[in-house]
């Protein structure tokens, strides 16, 4: 009753539930060949998913729009609208993390992807792309450690039960 | 030239007429010697005249005052969102009840639906034409919306945001400038069906305007037309006189003329319709169709229904006489004639024209209080807009400001410290008290409310933004925050000393911190300390800390005050705005994400191009896990400790993070507190810093409960981030236990930081306890 509503499927991933779980990539970006492709992919067997607001669902929609248009600053604003809605929603705050990543501002898309980790299902495809955006965004900031860490947290994203304590 | 020919004629006669040199000739050069004075004054009289005129419009013409919105409604199914907040918002929009709902604009209440006629608006992220739909509302949630055009269900919604100010620099004399793109088409034709049909052609005065006015006169036996031009209205406006007298009227004439020599129409028409008197509020006059839409209709003039513009262009004739709330019979005739000339010169179809004639004059009972509406807030986006735009610029660049005050929460806010400051006084407390009030949403950090003053409508001394005061206990949970960041010596189950202390000051004076009690309670765990605010157990623990991390961790949440490294720090004697507390306590609702406070989220160019975008950026703090165990701490002060009285204020269980605060001999009374989606900070006190008998929980405290008694919320967010978890602890020993051990209380630790020893009754098997479904779940509330 005191956290977000989440749901949890554990599923054999069909492509037509991918499909609607992310922006409509662009071609050829960073964010697709290396955090929601790879991401989809680790993913096969495991997802977690919130239950989405129809009104997010349209607003994440017509973000992805704007972002494969290149109009990153419009999907940003359309994102920003979504958190409006559902602040505390990890697919949304990892939207924000993508778009910053094409905007190349590499320090807002680690820090929204951290917060989408930190409030998000810690596991399945959202987490692996929090991590690989860290990873990213990391590695483009110069802390290559820190970079293949993050790779390494997005691979135990797929745990499906949680690291033991 | 007339003259000119006179003097020849003068001259041949002379030379004609020699021998008469008697009177005629005295005539003739005391007639010269009048033209030459004539001339000689009306030629420096016409360029005085000129630039009497061109300073005057040249003085009005160019500025455009700055629109500051409230944020824009979203409408979804699922939204919190009682009814009567609806229709706050709506009202705050300048939509009005109606039950037509035939002009955008207008909204249908009927139950616990509502039907509105959105206006097309452009807002900060593009342009959305009108539309109407329906939105029903069961137990303060939206549960539907409708698109009544389509039949269909609507996903998402909005409506156009409240104008809460126009940023200008002759504010006092109440103007609401507009430009003539933005004046209603009908307003602009229809000014010049009624007042000055031939504007277009003539140069200024208009002859046959004048003989037509007095043939209508002489007609009808008294003045039914006046036959001066707009321009030469306006000239009348801007050297506003009663006297009737030929002088005038000449100065007049000639300033319309010269005003149409330098200025072409359209500038004359807008600088007309800003200058025109249409009213009298008090001692300030109404001047402009902007301000005098607002005046009597509560409406900016672009949201205006064709029989109210036919009102103002009536009151032209006569503002005090036609007065639509003095005299409604006289202004409803006088409309009605100006219908009828609508009609007459083809503006609107008789049958149009006939149908708003039937309507009533749609006119507010009384004006709204003079001015910008929520001056604090306002306050807050000029500091915003300081940092980045020259203040000439808001004043005269006619920039549209979209900002992050919410409406509904703000008249809240408003009505909470006003009625709050009201019950204190009834119970004893000064009646010169007074208050601020911060409400932000925690992960944008938007500003959605601000309140400076306990009289919101008084533009003054913001004591939201400028007043500097002690915090006191406020400060508490970040001695706390950074003990729980040192997890091999301290969890929330450590126990502290809380025993009398003296400490030696930098002047040489002994320093012993009380108890608010005035006792001492041994040992306490850090849990207690925190949540009854012991003062003694404080200080060992800050002294333990160091007070240089205190003061680098005030900066790390965002915040940079210039803070004396002395212990007292560790009670609150650091001097902070109601602004900057918010600031800190949003960090840690946020679960450690630092969001600059936003007021302005987008600014645009009067054309509506973008100049600038305030996007949304965080700053992760370190050691978030910590910050979540806290956050469970401060829910404990609500729950068990300082606090404790807020559930029963509020009449609500939900878990809410909260810290009271009173300084040194009661001047100041504070209460944070933080559901899951806003942290709102509110400060009370004297203005002179005298003692005030105020403390957290019997001033501050009230009036936050005041606000939140009103606001949909819902609960903290306790999961714990990575790096914290969540232990069943026995709560007399303080030792790890089972979960259906008696006595078994959940508390959350930081890694590597609960107790290693254990109860008899802690089982093998609860070591299992943080499950799958625990860790994605965490704490289930009893």
């Amino acid at each position: 009753m005191l956290f977000p509503v989440l749901l949890v499927t554990v599923l054999v991933l069909l492509s037509a539930c991918a499909a609607t779980s992310g922006p409509a990539p662009s071609q050829g970006s960073e964010v697709d060949s290396r955090v929601r492709a790879p991401a989809k992919e680790d993913s096969e067997g495991v997802q977690v998913f919130p239950l989405q607001n129809p009104a997010v669902k349209e607003l994440l929609a017509d973000a992805g729009s704007a972002e494969s248009a290149g109009n990153y600053n419009q999907a940003a604003t359309l994102l920003e609208r979504a958190l409006r809605i559902q602040p505390r929603d990890p697919e949304i705050l990892q939207s924000l993390a993508e778009v910053r990543l094409q905007m190349r501002d590499y320090s807002q898309a680690l820090n929204f992807a951290t917060r989408s980790y930190d409030i998000g299902p810690r596991v399945g495809e959202i987490c692996s792309r929090n991590w690989r955006t860290i990873s990213v965004s990391r590695e483009h900031l110069n802390d290559h450690a820190g970079s293949v860490e993050a790779e390494q947290k997005a691979k135990a994203c797929m745990n499906t039960k949680p690291r033991s304590l | 030239m007339s003259k000119r020919r006179k003097k020849t004629a003068a001259k041949r006669k002379k030379t004609s007429k020699p021998v008469s040199r008697g009177w005629i000739g005295r005539f003739w050069r005391f007639g010269l010697l009048l033209v030459g004075v004539f001339l000689g004054l009306l030629v420096p009289w016409v360029i005085y005249l000129n630039y009497q005129v061109t300073t005057e419009f040249e003085g009005r013409k160019w500025d455009l005052p700055s629109h500051v919105f409230a944020r824009s409604l979203d409408l979804y199914p699922g939204a919190l969102l009682p009814v009567q907040d609806l229709e706050m918002e709506l009202k705050a929009s300048g939509y009005r009840s109606s039950n037509e709902l035939s002009r955008p604009g207008q909204y249908r209440k009927s139950g616990n639906s509502v039907e509105i006629f959105r206006r097309s608006f452009k807002f900060h992220d593009g342009e959305e034409g009108p539309g109407r739909f329906r939105v029903r509302i069961a137990g303060g949630k939206v549960t539907d919306i409708t698109d009544l055009a389509a039949g269909k269900p609507l996903d998402l919604a909005r409506i156009d945001p409240a104008e809460i100010a126009a940023i200008y620099p002759l504010q006092k004399e109440d103007r609401t400038l507009v430009k003539l793109v933005d004046v209603p088409q009908l307003l602009v034709t229809g000014l010049q069906a009624v007042e000055d049909r031939n504007f277009k052609h003539h140069p200024g005065i208009d002859l046959r305007g004048i003989l037509r006015a007095a043939f209508a006169n002489l007609k009808a036996g008294r003045a039914v037309q006046g036959g001066s031009t707009l321009s030469q209205q306006l000239v009348k406006n801007y050297f506003l006189t009663h006297d009737r007298t030929i002088a005038r009227k000449f100065n007049e004439a000639i300033m319309a003329l010269l005003l149409e020599l330098h200025y072409d129409k359209s500038n004359i028409l807008e600088a007309y319709i800003n200058e025109v008197f249409l009213g009298q509020q008090g001692a300030y006059a109404v001047h402009g169709f902007g301000q005098a839409s607002l005046f009597y209709f509560d409406q900016p003039l672009n949201r205006l229904e064709p029989n109210q513009i036919a009102l103002l262009i009536g009151l032209v004739k006569g503002a005090s006489y036609y007065n639509p709330r003095r005299h409604p019979e006289r202004a409803t005739a006088r409309r009605n004639q100006v219908l009828s000339a609508f009609s007459e010169t083809g503006l609107l179809t008789a049958q149009e024209a006939k149908k708003q004639a039937s309507l009533g004059l749609g006119i507010t009972a009384k004006p709204r209080s003079r001015g910008t509406r929520y001056h604090a807030f306002v306050d807050l986006v000029r500091r915003q807009l300081s940092q980045i735009y020259q203040e000439q610029d808001l004043k005269t660049e006619g920039l549209r400001i979209f900002t992050t005050l919410a409406p509904s929460v703000q008249e809240k806010t408003q009505a909470a410290v006003t009625e709050g400051l009201r019950q204190l006084e009834k119970r004893g407390l000064s009646p010169t008290l007074q208050a601020a009030m911060v409400v932000a949403d925690v992960s944008t950090g938007e500003v959605q409310a601000l309140v400076g003053d306990k009289n919101p409508d008084r533009a003054g001394f913001n004591r939201a933004i400028h007043a500097r005061r002690q915090i006191g206990s406020v400060i508490k949970p970040l001695v706390y925050l950074l003990a729980l960041e040192h997890s091999n010596d301290y969890s929330l189950v450590t126990e502290i000393e809380d025993e009398p202390l003296t400490l030696r000051q930098a002047d040489g004076s002994n320093w012993s911190p009380a108890n608010y009690d005035e006792k001492s309670h041994g040992g306490v765990t850090l849990l207690e300390a925190l949540t009854r605010s012991y003062n003694q157990a404080t200080v060992r623990l800050g002294l333990n800390i160091g007070i240089n991390n205190l003061v680098s961790r005030i900066e790390q949440l965002g915040v940079s005050a210039e803070v004396d490294a002395v212990p007292s720090v560790f009670l609150g004697a650091v001097e902070l705005t109601p602004l900057e507390v918010t600031q800190i306590y949003q960090s840690l609702a946020a679960g450690g994400f630092s969001v600059p406070l936003r007021s302005v989220i987008a600014v645009q160019t009067a054309e509506g191009n973008e100049l600038a975008r305030y996007p949304l950026r965080m700053v992760p703090q370190p050691r978030r896990e910590a910050i979540g165990v806290l956050n469970y701490a401060l829910t404990q002060v609500v729950e068990q400790g300082t606090a404790k009285a807020l559930p029963g204020l509020l009449g609500r269980t939900e878990s809410i993070a909260g810290k009271t605060g009173t300084t040194n001999d009661r001047r100041d009374s504070w209460f944070v507190g933080y559901t899951r989606n806003r942290v709102a900070v509110t400060w009370v006190g004297e203005d002179d810093n005298s003692p005030a008998r105020v403390t957290g929980s019997n001033a501050a405290m009230q009036l936050w409960a005041g606000l939140f008694r009103q606001l949909p919320f819902e609960p903290v967010d306790l999961r714990m981030p990575d790096g914290a978890y969540w232990r069943w602890v026995d709560s007399k020993s303080n030792l790890l236990t089972g979960k259906t051990c008696e006595g078994a209380v959940q508390i959350p630790f930081v890694e590597g930081s609960a107790p290693s020893r254990s109860t008899a009754c802690y089982s093998a098997q609860e070591k299992d306890e943080e499950s799958f479904w625990k860790k994605l779940f965490g704490k289930k509330k009893q």
